[in-house]
């Protein structure tokens, strides 16, 4: 497990990072959208920073490489912020006038954070994180890639560890860049089915499935019995049960049933009361003559219980608006001193380097930042960077609307 | 207004004081009192006329004379006024439909075959042009236009037959809509049929599964990018594969209606930019700040003065304090009549309100003579000399027995609206704009309104819309059985006088129903 305390780095360790290690090339390139010149969409672009005192200084933004480096360099905030490509250079906004400030464009963004999964999360509290747990990230993030390429045919995204215990989703295919608030919300809506965090309200979603809940449903399934009845096990807490597990069946009298039957009999594991469910409803069943509609409903119950505990929960706010800032890649974390890396294949917390240990990492290869633990995630980064800046150029260069704006 | 009226007769054309109007970026309109048929105006109304419907995306053609363009506008103006009432209150556009088709019919009719229909076309055309004029001013006004204009287009295209559907959207040309092939819905079967059994179930009643199989089996899919119609992408009422959505023919109207949304938001913005031009010409303005004024324009003002039918003489000046006819008054005459009462006195404004809302409900010169009298000598304070010396000939000049003799007509809610606010010891104005929301509260539990009832009636006055609180209340003390259109007729009430005789008929027409049902006991 990974403990928060003491890992914090200092200004002067911020400042080596900044100035060693972090790849400030990649992600001028990757926000470019091509590794040549500086585009409107990076002189254009929003940074904040946000520092130790508390402060937030917005509006920020830079016009190449060197800039970027030596200003992020010089006032070493403990960590900063992405956010929209604006009509004019943000960082002019105090000689210009307010209303002619307009966001045109920024990634399609999504967080998710292991907070929202906490009713049903037993392993660990709080801040920390572990193997078993970050499997309800992992879920997640299977999901939204699958819905994400194979619904709308987005090509160019990237996750990347939030520091602590969560993810975030960039997707830079032009057309996720290009969209604005109302379809920015639609989007989230499409995916977000979660809504309400305390799981105590039956979902009671429409028959039969929407395609995209079908898959999710199916590729879910399969994980319910291991992560959630064995592992989590958040059912074996009676009052967890009354809670989050009963408010999702239909039958008001199956409900009591199972309450009474667990109240005379405490501490049954969650797969007992999952299969307790089933026995308890055989006899309930006997009271109505129309069994294939009963045993249809509780069958739909079960199903929706499995997408709310396993299926991905979305912050909102970061989503729905295209001026949101959002932490950029490769920051570390002020509390536990992770860099956020990109996520690859099979990644676990455990696995984000530290600043601490990249330092003495750096020591033993004559600060070469090749031989570090950080070099693994920068090159996953900079093959998916490549990767979206051929797919941005082959497009066929469609003349922006917003072209003449720029002026 | 008044001078808009004297300046009818002078012949005068909007063109020669050069104040063409600018309605749309870059082609210009003009008005004027000739009539003749250009060319290029028979071309774009003929055009029309084959769809019936329009995205208005050319500027008007033609002159008109100014008298036609106010009655025009305000024709238009009642049925948006309508929608937005009934968008107010909850109604679903099914319902809403039902309201306003009688008035759609007589105001804006798109049917006749006849000479006529060139006719309607331009009066369609020109009356969305002009209230776009009027309604560019404030975000509110344009999103509020923007709103009741897509619901009539929606209602309007729900009216036409398939044939002319199908004629409509083939002259859009809009590129997105391309059918998808047989095999590629074959091939994504499964998927659409998933995603549109529960709209079928729930939108078209289809409750039945073999019904909503053949539906599906005969639906036609249009492919498009997502974006085109990212509202149902968030409601998941299309299937999206690879970027694109699949929308199901039943779901186009959804799609022409964002497209046609879209586009008039974007050319109110242009002619907002345009309407300085517009200042210059002092006649049109005044007509367009009155006609956005907010206030409901009112139908129910045809008769002269005279509304009620009070051939059995039921309508006297006792009758009128009688709890039998008291209980069908709008909350505002309450007032004026409960005012009367306490004080044995009305101001001149309250007299005003009240006793032509009197004639309006049939109460005769001579027994609202006697009503008054009596109202104001009862407490003592007066003689009937004093009352015949100064009060006599204001009661009889709104009768039009006195001085110039006009018959004057009830205030409608809007001019009730437009009178000075009342002051202490004042009855008159609209209670829903004037009380506090304490005392209105306590007046509508009196009237066992309930709780949300009440708080659905003060939302309306928060936002200004007092019609529609109005007919809320009628609506919430009223009880609507049956769906006989005479009966149920849910248009917005925008006259105290339409308040009174439509409860009044209700109530008669249920009496006729209990005494039918009696009958064949
Ligand atoms: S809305 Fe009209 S009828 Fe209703 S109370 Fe106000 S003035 Fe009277
Ligand atoms: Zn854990």
């Amino acid at each position: 497990m990974s403990s928060t305390k003491n890992n914090g780095p200092s200004p002067a360790d911020m400042e080596y990072y900044y100035r060693q290690l972090y790849p400030f090339t990649d992600i001028f390139h990757w926000l470019n959208h091509s590794n040549g010149e500086a585009t409107k969409d990076m002189t254009h672009r929003e940074f904040a920073m946000a520092f130790r005192s508390g402060a937030y200084k917005r509006y920020n933004s830079y016009n190449s490489i060197a800039e970027f480096k030596s200003q992020i360099e010089k006032a070493n905030p403990d960590r900063f912020e992405i956010g929209a490509i604006y009509n004019k250079p943000p960082r002019e906004r105090d000689s210009i006038l307010k209303s002619e400030m307009r966001a045109l464009e920024k990634e399609l963004v999504f967080d998710i954070d292991m907070d929202d999964y906490d009713s049903y999360r037993t392993c660990c509290t709080g801040a920390m994180v572990c193997s078993k747990c970050w499997k309800f990230i992992t879920m997640a993030m299977m999901i939204m890639n699958i819905t994400l390429t194979q619904d709308f045919g987005f090509k160019d995204f990237i996750w990347v560890f939030s520091g602590r215990r969560g993810a975030h989703c960039w997707i830079s295919d032009k057309r996720a860049r290009q969209m604005n608030d109302l379809q920015r919300r639609n989007i989230l809506d499409y995916v977000n089915v979660v809504r309400d965090r305390s799981n105590e309200k039956r979902l009671n979603l429409m028959r039969p499935y929407h395609p995209h809940l079908l898959r999710s449903l199916d590729l879910l399934k399969p994980y319910f019995a291991n992560v959630i009845l064995l592992e989590q096990d958040p059912w074996a807490n009676d009052e967890n049960a009354f809670k989050t597990l009963l408010t999702g069946l239909h039958d008001k009298n199956l409900v009591e049933a199972c309450r009474k039957y667990w109240t005379e009999n405490p501490y049954r594991s969650s797969s007992q009361k999952w299969t307790d469910i089933d026995t308890l409803a055989a006899k309930e069943m006997k009271n109505t003559k129309r069994h294939a509609e009963y045993i249809l409903k509780l069958k739909e119950c079960k199903e929706d219980i499995i997408l709310q505990t396993l299926y991905p929960k979305l912050d909102i706010e970061v989503t729905k608006q295209t001026i949101h800032l959002l932490k950029a890649p490769f920051c570390i974390h002020p509390a536990t001193g992770n860099v956020c890396v990109p996520i690859i294949k099979g990644f676990e917390p455990e696995q984000a380097p530290k600043l601490l240990q990249l330092q003495q990492e750096m020591t033993e290869n004559n600060d070469n930042v090749k031989e570090t633990s950080l070099q693994k995630f920068i090159d996953h980064f900079e093959t998916f960077v490549n990767q979206m800046i051929e797919h941005n150029e082959i497009e066929p260069s469609k003349k922006r609307e917003y072209d003449d704006l720029l002026k | 207004m008044r001078r808009l009226a004297a300046r009818r007769n002078n012949d005068l054309s909007f063109d020669d004081s050069n104040t063409s109007i600018k309605l749309e970026n870059g082609s210009s309109a003009s008005f004027s009192i000739n009539g003749a048929l250009s060319s290029d105006e028979q071309k774009l109304y003929q055009n029309i006329n084959k769809t019936k419907l329009s995205f208005y995306d050319l500027p008007p053609q033609g002159e008109i004379t100014l008298e036609e363009f106010e009655k025009w506008a305000i024709d238009r103006l009642k049925i948006l006024q309508e929608i937005q009432s009934c968008i107010s209150r909850n109604k679903q556009i099914k319902e809403i439909a039902t309201i306003i088709k009688p008035q759609l019919q007589k105001l804006l009719p798109t049917t006749s075959a006849t000479p006529d229909a060139f006719l309607e076309r331009k009066k369609d055309y020109y009356s969305h042009y002009i209230l776009r004029l009027c309604f560019c001013r404030t975000k509110e006004l344009r999103e509020s236009f923007v709103r009741s204009e897509t619901l009539l287009f929606k209602i309007r295209f729900n009216m036409l037959t398939t044939t002319d559907q199908t004629k409509f959207v083939q002259s859009l040309n809009l590129p997105l809509l391309q059918f998808i092939s047989d095999e590629e819905k074959a091939q994504l079967g499964p998927q659409l049929y998933q995603t549109a059994s529960p709209i079928l179930q729930f939108q078209l009643n289809l409750n039945d599964e073999q019904q909503r199989k053949a539906f599906f089996a005969r639906e036609r899919y249009i492919k498009l990018p997502f974006e085109n119609v990212i509202e149902l992408v968030g409601n998941r009422q299309v299937f999206i594969k690879d970027g694109f959505a699949y929308l199901a023919q039943f779901q186009q109207l959804n799609l022409l209606a964002s497209e046609f949304s879209n586009n008039i938001s974007e050319s109110l913005i242009k002619t907002f930019q345009y309407i300085p031009r517009l200042n210059e010409d002092d006649r049109l303005l005044p007509i367009l700040t009155h006609l956005s004024s907010g206030y409901a324009v009112t139908d129910f003002d045809q008769n002269d003065g005279q509304y009620g039918d009070n051939s059995d003489n039921e309508i006297n000046a006792e009758s009128v304090w009688s709890p039998d006819i008291m209980k069908h008054y709008p909350l505002s005459v309450k007032y004026l009549m409960e005012g009367l009462k306490r004080n044995h006195h009305l101001r001149y404004n309250g007299r005003q309100q009240l006793s032509l809302f009197l004639k309006g409900i049939g109460l005769s010169a001579d027994e609202s003579l006697k009503f008054f009298a009596k109202a104001f000598t009862e407490g003592g304070n007066m003689t009937m000399e004093k009352f015949n010396k100064e009060y006599r000939y204001n009661f009889r000049h709104n009768y039009g027995l006195e001085g110039n003799r006009i018959n004057y007509k009830p205030w409608d809610c809007r001019t009730i609206l437009s009178k000075p606010r009342p002051g202490r010891g004042d009855y008159h104005g609209c209670p829903f704009r004037d009380w506090s929301h304490e005392k209105l509260t306590s007046e509508l539990q009196k009237m066992n309104m309930t709780p949300s009832q009440i708080s659905s009636v003060l939302d309306s006055c928060t936002k200004g819309e007092y019609t529609t609180a109005n007919t809320k209340v009628f609506e919430f003390t009223h009880d609507f059985n049956g769906s006989d259109p005479d009966i149920n007729d849910q248009t917005l009430i925008a006259h105290p006088n339409l308040y009174f005789e439509r409860s009044r008929q209700l109530e008669k027409k249920k009496k006729e129903v209990e005494a039918k049902i009696k009958g064949t006991m």
